[in-house]
């Protein structure tokens, strides 16, 4: 188990290379740099600017930057952002916390209600109800994120029920502790649904379809003419078995935690993650977006692992091993 | 029961997920965070600035304004951006500042100054018992200071010996806009303190902008940043992290401070406890105690949230303002016209004659020749439906602009210059001058060559894109096929300044400094933006070569009516060659809630020039 967990870490190491190589690159052919915008200024001495680039190494070509930038990264330096003059890692540290946060709040809102709906549907199968959440849940998914958010903006502004962006309000320093928690809730909550809806909606079909798959095992006969209750049949045996499938579905939620709110971030302004990566992106503030990739592509190596080991530790017929 | 395992996997990471929510709700604010150390507020200045041009008001109300687009750096060295300076304008103050009504230079932090009779020497008397808004006294020291980050240059950690780049010339230790944009020719002023008030700068020519230039560079605090300006950390100093986590650290002379940012949610900032300016009953002002800035992602939900009430005080885009009108009556605000913006919009055609790095020239010799023809660039502007585009882009909410010069800076504004009203007639005219002829309405050059160009303009400006379709269709009207290509911001920046492979662009140019001579870049012909043909190893045509040569008397001379006639020929000569065709200039318009007392709008302040005298009733 270790050694497997350890050749996972490993295959990491040239995956992380090769994507920061590959962003590097496409960088360095996107039109302009960092310091475009600041060229398009009239009062901008032409000295200055070159001792910016200079200093940043931009007049350098991008794989002697990308030499450079690995040397810091070996040494724990992920390097400072150009507009921010920051070490990346503090300026993401500053927004970490409200993403995870939403993920975490998207990811319990999604599971919560789609592991019972997506049992009830196949408990209940071909009834009304089961008609109903199907034609919703087709509906959720062909909606995109981003339009969800926009109809979120639109029903906020109208009704004025939900704060428009930011995460918390104005007096949110003078509030009390209850009061903090409330308010922090309550922006939460639009975000919350933008994200969470769609992974409702496919949770909830797989677990249903997990579900009828499981109905039909030879056990649930079994267990069904050993004279056990339908209820205890269903919920005991069935769901337990039903379920498995879906935890390596946890696992991929995981690799999302962090980079998969961008779009709901900017569409409703929640200053997390997503919108300093957007705009690092736009800036070309090559350091962040460097580090941001880099954070994604972990999360999604991580998240593989811990789908597999959660696996491995549910279903007792999985064994993880490294390779003899 | 062997279902008890099955259990724990699974309510498990439940629980653990549920208490980090619950621990993340609050989680951020859970770190122990340095304490705000309380205020030391002094006296009232001795020379307190008396503000009697208002009536006095009531103290504490706040200011709910939106911004577009989060900050990146408090730091004045480092910042690069608008949003950035308006925020560090709020909290560091300078020696002199410009009446916002006549545009002229009137004193701020100094209460006079005096200039030698070689006009080479400035000398600033400070106002005597200033304190920096952390109640640490303000003197000459804080100046000198100031303009010693900008020069400081790198040495050897070693041996102290001056470290010299390729050119020979000393490499300097804080790179910064002021390190170049402050020196006169290549030479550094020259600044003293003659004793704690009273502080003399030397420039090494005679120099007109530097009262206006210099005078106006905000003062840094020198018992705050003394200690990073030794060891070396100058320019990471007052970063988002110190405005998060000890925004008291940020210490200025201007009306407020910050009192908290959390990024991408708003800014925070209060009235300066020490502030040097005064009502008429000798009370501190502002009358504000908290200007409340939510940011937003861009200026169009900016607008939203005025039009619906939620904000004081807003500037509002042209294409915005029919329906943020609208509201005016329902959320008690009041929509004014400002007259016309600074921003400018023109057109250029390419004239650069230089060759790529393959040996082909970036315009082709045929096209070149009819670019750099006057005739050619009068028949275009001749051809220009202006009042179209004010109707068709911009329902009338713009104003032609004939020159360099937008009216708005009503001081410069020179009238008598070479206008070019839509005259299809003229344009034909001037066209079969140079030789050029009509067959089927198409217009094809002395060499039997059909007359077309491609324009590059940035496609994320939507008045931008409409004006330059206006434009293809006058063009086509005179018989020329115009190719419009609509580019990133990023791509047009590098074709016009790196690569020069474009044939005509259109952009504009907004802001800038109120005095000509901050315009010497775009207009001498070796500047960096002197956008047809930038720095020119020697000017490439006689007007050219009149240009510079009336510029640096814009520069020499400190008279303001020979600065007036010099900078006239200037706009006169580009109204003639028509280098830059400009279009139009777009109007200003500002909102802001009736609540507010003391509004005195200004072209060239705006709605907030005054903000140490608004004031409004505090309701409960």
């Amino acid at each position: 188990m270790i050694a497997f967990i350890i050749r996972r870490l490993l295959t990491l190491i040239p995956l992380l290379l090769g994507i920061t190589m590959l962003v590097f690159l496409l960088m360095s052919l996107a039109p302009g740099d960092f310091l475009t915008p600041v060229k398009a200024q009239r009062d901008v001495p032409a000295e200055l600017i070159q001792a910016i680039e200079t200093e940043f190494g931009l007049d350098q070509p991008w794989y002697v930057q990308y030499y450079k930038w690995l040397g810091n990264v070996l040494q724990g330096n992920l390097g400072h952002s150009w507009a921010y003059k920051l070490p990346v890692s503090d300026l993401i540290g500053q927004r970490i916390w409200a993403t995870f946060l939403l993920s975490v709040c998207a990811f319990v809102f999604s599971w919560a209600i789609a592991i019972p709906l997506g049992v009830l549907a196949a408990v209940y199968k071909d009834s009304i109800f089961d008609r109903i959440s199907a034609a919703m849940a087709y509906a959720a998914l062909s909606i995109p994120e981003f339009f969800l958010a926009l109809l979120l903006v639109f029903f906020a502004a109208q009704t004025g029920w939900f704060p428009l962006g930011g995460a918390t309000s104005i007096d949110y320093d003078y509030l009390s502790f209850g009061g903090k928690f409330i308010d922090r809730a309550h922006h939460l909550i639009l975000p919350t649904l933008a994200l969470g809806i769609g992974s409702v909606a496919s949770i909830m079909r797989i677990m249903r379809a997990n579900f009828l798959d499981t109905i039909r095992a030879g056990f649930v006969t079994t267990a069904r003419a050993k004279g056990l209750r339908e209820r205890i049949v269903m919920f005991k045996h069935v769901l337990r078995n039903a379920i498995n499938p879906l935890v390596s579905a946890f696992g991929f939620a995981f690799s999302g935690l962090l980079s998969g709110a961008l779009m709901v971030e900017i569409v409703l302004q929640y200053p997390g993650l997503g919108q300093l990566m957007y705009q690092s992106i736009l800036r070309e503030d090559q350091f962040v977006v460097l580090a941001s990739v880099m954070l994604g592509c972990s999360m999604l190596v991580v998240g593989n692992l811990l789908a597999d080991i959660l696996l491995a530790w549910s279903d007792p017929r999985i064994r993880l091993e490294g390779k003899k | 029961m062997p279902c008890y395992r099955h259990h724990n996997i699974r309510s498990c990471p439940l629980v653990v997920i549920l208490a980090l929510v619950v621990f993340g709700l609050l989680g951020c604010e859970s770190e122990p965070r340095p304490v705000r150390p309380e205020a030391v507020v002094q006296a009232v200045p001795v020379d307190a600035l008396v503000v009697d041009a208002f009536t006095d008001g009531e103290f504490g109300a706040h200011i709910i304004e939106t911004v577009a687009g989060d900050v990146a750096t408090v730091n004045p060295l480092v910042n690069e951006s608008v949003g950035g300076s308006v925020v560090i304008g709020r909290i560091l103050d300078s020696l002199i500042s410009l009446d916002p009504k006549s545009g002229e230079v009137i004193p701020n932090l100094a209460k006079s100054w005096e200039i030698s009779e070689d006009r080479m020497q400035y000398t600033f008397y400070i106002r005597e018992g200033v304190y920096w808004s952390d109640g640490h006294p303000f003197t000459a020291e804080d100046v000198v200071f100031t303009w010693q980050t900008f020069f400081a240059k790198k040495r050897d950690p070693d041996t102290g010996e001056l470290l010299l780049g390729d050119d020979g010339r000393p490499l300097y230790r804080y790179n910064s806009r002021s390190t170049f944009g402050q020196q006169i020719n290549g030479q550094e002023p020259q600044v003293e303190m003659i004793d704690d008030y009273t502080v003399r700068f030397t420039t090494p020519e005679v120099y007109a902008p530097f009262l206006l230039f210099g005078g106006g560079e905000e003062i840094l605090p020198k018992h705050i940043l003394y200690e990073s300006y030794q060891d070396g950390t100058l320019l990471d100093q007052w970063s988002v992290e110190t405005a998060i986590n000890e925004p008291w650290k940020i210490v200025g002379l201007n009306m407020f401070v910050l009192e908290s940012y959390r990024p991408g949610e708003r800014m925070v900032f209060a009235r300066n406890p020490n502030y040097w300016k005064v009502n008429s009953q000798g009370q501190r002002l502002p009358y504000v105690d908290r200007i409340i800035s939510k940011i937003v992602q861009d200026a169009n939900s900016s607008n939203v949230a005025f039009a619906q009430g939620q904000t004081d005080f807003e500037s509002i885009g042209p294409d915005n303002v029919a329906w943020v009108r609208r509201g005016e009556e329902r959320f008690d605000y009041t929509v004014l016209d400002m007259g016309p913006s600074n921003t400018t919009n023109f057109i250029w055609f390419n004239l650069n004659p230089g060759t790529n790095s393959e040996g082909q020239p970036y315009i082709a010799p045929y096209k070149f020749e009819w670019f750099s023809d006057k005739r050619f660039r009068q028949a275009i502007s001749y051809g220009i439906n202006r009042e179209g585009i004010i109707r068709g882009v911009f329902f009338n909410r713009a104003d032609i602009l004939n020159g360099y010069v937008s009216p708005k800076r009503k001081f410069w504004y020179n009238d008598d210059i070479r206008k070019y009203p839509y005259q299809v007639q003229k344009s034909r005219e001037l066209f079969r001058e140079m030789g050029f002829e009509y067959r089927d309405e198409q217009l094809f050059d002395g060499g039997g060559r059909r007359v077309e160009f491609s324009l590059i303009t940035n496609s994320n400006n939507g008045l931008r894109v409409e004006m330059a379709t206006v434009f293809k269709e006058n063009m086509a009207a005179l018989g020329i096929e115009v190719e419009l290509q609509f580019l990133d911001f990023n791509t047009i920046v590098t074709k016009i300044s790196d690569a020069f492979e474009y044939e005509a662009c259109m952009l504009g140019l907004g802001g800038g400094a109120p005095d000509p001579y901050a315009g010497k870049d775009i207009l001498m012909s070796g500047g960096r933006m002197h956008f047809w043909y930038p720095q020119q190893q020697a000017p490439a045509t006689e007007w050219e070569a009149r240009i510079d040569e009336l510029m640096r008397e814009v520069g020499r001379h400190t008279d303001v009516d020979t600065r007036k006639k010099y900078f006239n020929e200037v706009q006169a000569i580009l109204a003639e060659q028509q280098p830059f065709i400009f279009l139009v200039s777009a109007k200003d318009y500002a909102g802001y809630r009736n609540r507010w007392r003391n509004v005195e709008p200004t072209p060239l302040g705006g709605l907030t020039w005054n903000t140490e005298s608004l004031w409004a009733e505090v309701s409960e």
